[in-house]
């Protein structure tokens, strides 16, 4: 069943009680779309706006991202995905250790 | 460090805007500190302090062959500011030039001419000179005795304010150098300045609320023309001859992309070869130390002295040995053909020779001896793995650092501070996934593209920024309007000597990189001022978004 996209109300829920999860206040920067004079740090509005469009692209771009299945298993198998190489955080490092 | 006034105390507010309002008082006065510093620097060397020079890295100096030695041009030696690194070496082990008489030669350039170029924060006139006359006192042991470098200003520099051009590091005066800085000092090289550059490493060189500040050195009166980012101070001062080398950061192109745009060469290394200790963090998976230099030689002794093995960073330990990169960088001739050490594949992507500069270069590259083009394809899924959503699975590793400022001032990160609430909004599945795709582009360009050669054209440094393999970028021509056109090679992991070979080979049978911008006029009212009081115009929030690294 296709998930219903979230609105931009529900984003903006979502986005301030994430950050809020961290501790981070979103009404440290200025209020509306205005940027501070002092430090140019964006209005709230504005970041809010832009971070819903992060949610949209990026976010659920990588999260639909399917790895293609091992060489070898049966793509059709879910269960073959859980067998995907580990990650790497520095690739170009480990392939000092992976000859 | 500033300190607000009690009697300016507000107490008609309550705790959270008193301390915004701290804060706000703090931020202007660091901008007028920046200004009041690049001022006393136009004014002379002598109003800077001298800093303590010790470090926390204490491993061996690099060795140096003949080959980091190179007589000077004849049109090189009337002005010392005009010489390669390998050519001041020549000169000064040869008894022929004092490291006392270069640093000043470079002090009076950045006198006459930082005013309009903006290239520096900081000037360390008074220090680079005690430097100079106390590396006078050796024996030159190495290339980089007595050679003024300029250092971008993420790089910790022991009792030398280091801000990364942010709010948030205004008053950081850190307690050791950064170990590239310190391993460069042991080779005997001097700090002359620490440079502009985009605030925490995202843009251009700006000030921290996006105000540009620092020029291409190629087209001064025209703030438009794009310097390259974020180490946009150390290439002006370098193609400026403002100084005659200095280090850079790339984690989305900010080595290659300033030296493309004027006319360096510069060299981002694989990940691991120089250590990340002592450098301000802005994505710990993407962040590459490495030299912006006038040349294939200069590059490969700046990043022979700055990489190797340091117990403050795991990345740098039990990677292959540093191989001969000065040697790498000295084509060698054979009946009066250039030729590379080795045979040396160079592969051409789809679409890469759009134009005739490029057609040029690649036509230049065929016709030295060892040197062969093969087409290669573009791996499979490139433009996914290597576009915007795959680059931005890096943002997380600059919010998690930065947690703390993160909760108590979101404004202290000026007009950047979107892409570090972007990075918290990630989640930890999507990052873990943007990992394992990590490793599958990789073993698609290894399998699909360097079977097939052993350097590739790119046509962005960002594919090899995610894998953390080696680029390089130098000068193949000029536009009609004068601007410097460079491209960039990307390398296998650890093949930084063959990316070398081919560029030194490149600058042997041409004259790009000999090219320098002319000197810029420079108006009376920007002299008086110690500072250009032009609006080059500002970035906003938004276009830091579109252009961070």
């Amino acid at each position: 069943m296709a998930v219903t996209p979230p609105t931009d109300a529900e984003l903006n829920t979502m986005i301030r009680a994430r950050l809020a999860s961290l501790g981070i206040d979103l009404d440290q920067l200025p209020a509306g779309t205005t940027a501070d004079p002092v430090t140019g740090s964006p209005g709230r509005d504005s970041v809010l706006a832009s971070l819903r469009s992060f949610v949209r692209s990026s976010v659920t771009n990588l999260a639909s991202f399917q790895m293609p299945a091992p060489a070898g298993s049966d793509p059709a198998h879910a269960a073959a995905l859980s067998q995907q190489p580990a990650p790497m955080l520095y690739p170009s490092i480990s392939t000092e250790w992976r000859r | 460090m500033t300190h607000l006034p009690m009697t300016s105390s507000p107490t008609a507010l309550d705790a959270g805007e008193a301390d915004q309002s701290v804060k706000a008082v703090n931020r202007r006065a660091f901008l007028m500190q920046t200004a009041a510093i690049t001022a006393a620097a136009a004014a002379g060397a002598a109003a800077f302090p001298a800093a303590a020079s010790a470090s926390s890295w204490s491993g061996k100096a690099p060795k140096f062959g003949s080959d980091a030695y190179v007589k000077p041009r004849p049109e090189a030696i009337a002005d010392p500011t005009e010489l390669t690194v390998a050519e001041a070496a020549w000169m000064i082990k040869n008894g022929k030039l004092k490291p006392v008489d270069l640093v000043e030669a470079y002090l009076a350039r950045i006198t006459a001419y930082d005013s309009v170029y903006q290239a520096f924060n900081t000037v360390l006139g008074a220090e680079a000179l005690a430097a100079a006359k106390a590396v006078a006192r050796k024996k030159p042991t190495s290339p980089l005795h007595g050679i003024p470098l300029a250092i971008k200003d993420n790089y910790w520099t022991k009792g030398v304010r280091t801000t990364a051009n942010s709010y948030l590091f205004q008053d950081f005066v850190p307690p050791y150098d950064a170990t590239a800085v310190a391993r460069l000092k042991s080779a005997g090289a001097i700090v002359i300045g620490k440079t502009q550059m985009g605030p925490l490493a995202t843009t251009r060189a700006t000030t921290p609320d996006g105000r540009i500040t620092t020029v291409n050195a190629w087209t001064p009166n025209n703030a438009s023309t794009d310097p390259g980012g974020s180490s946009t101070g150390t290439a002006t001062s370098v193609a400026s001859r403002m100084a005659a080398s200095g280090t850079g950061t790339q984690t989305g192109g900010s080595i290659t992309a300033p030296s493309n745009a004027q006319n360096l060469t510069g060299l981002k290394p694989t990940m691991g070869r120089v250590s990340l200790a002592g450098i301000i963090p802005l994505s710990y998976t993407r962040d590459h130390p490495g030299p912006l230099a006038r040349d294939a030689k200069d590059a490969a002794i700046m990043l022979t002295a700055m990489a190797g093995e340091d117990s403050a960073d795991p990345r740098t330990q039990g990677l292959p040995p540093l191989p001969d990169l000065v040697a790498a960088a000295t084509p060698s001739f054979s009946k009066g053909r250039c030729r590379t050490r080795k045979k040396i594949r160079v592969g051409v992507l789809p679409g890469y020779a759009s134009n005739t500069t490029r057609q040029a270069f690649l036509s230049t590259l065929d016709g030295i001896d060892n040197i062969s083009l093969v087409d290669v394809p573009l791996p499979d899924q490139w433009d996914l793995l290597t576009g915007n959503d795959f680059n931005n699975v890096r943002l997380p590793e600059r919010s998690e650092p930065f947690m703390p400022y993160l909760r108590s001032d979101l404004r202290g990160f000026g007009v950047s501070v979107t892409g570090w609430l972007q990075g918290a909004l990630l989640g930890a599945n999507e990052f873990i996934t943007g990992q394992r795709a990590k490793l599958l582009l990789l073993e698609r360009v290894l399998d699909q593209v360097f079977a097939k050669c052993d350097v590739v054209v790119q046509t962005s440094p960002v594919p090899f920024d995610i894998l953390g393999l080696p680029e390089i970028g130098f000068p193949i021509g000029f536009s009609a309007a004068g601007v410097p056109i460079g491209t960039i090679l990307g390398g296998a992991p650890y093949e930084e000597d063959t990316l070398l070979s081919v560029v030194g080979a490149y600058q042997a049978v041409t004259d790009w990189h000999w090219k320098r911008p002319a000197d810029p006029a420079v108006p009376a009212a920007t002299a008086r001022a110690l500072k250009t009081t032009d609006d080059r115009g500002r970035l906003s929030a938004d276009d830091v978004l579109d252009q961070m690294q």
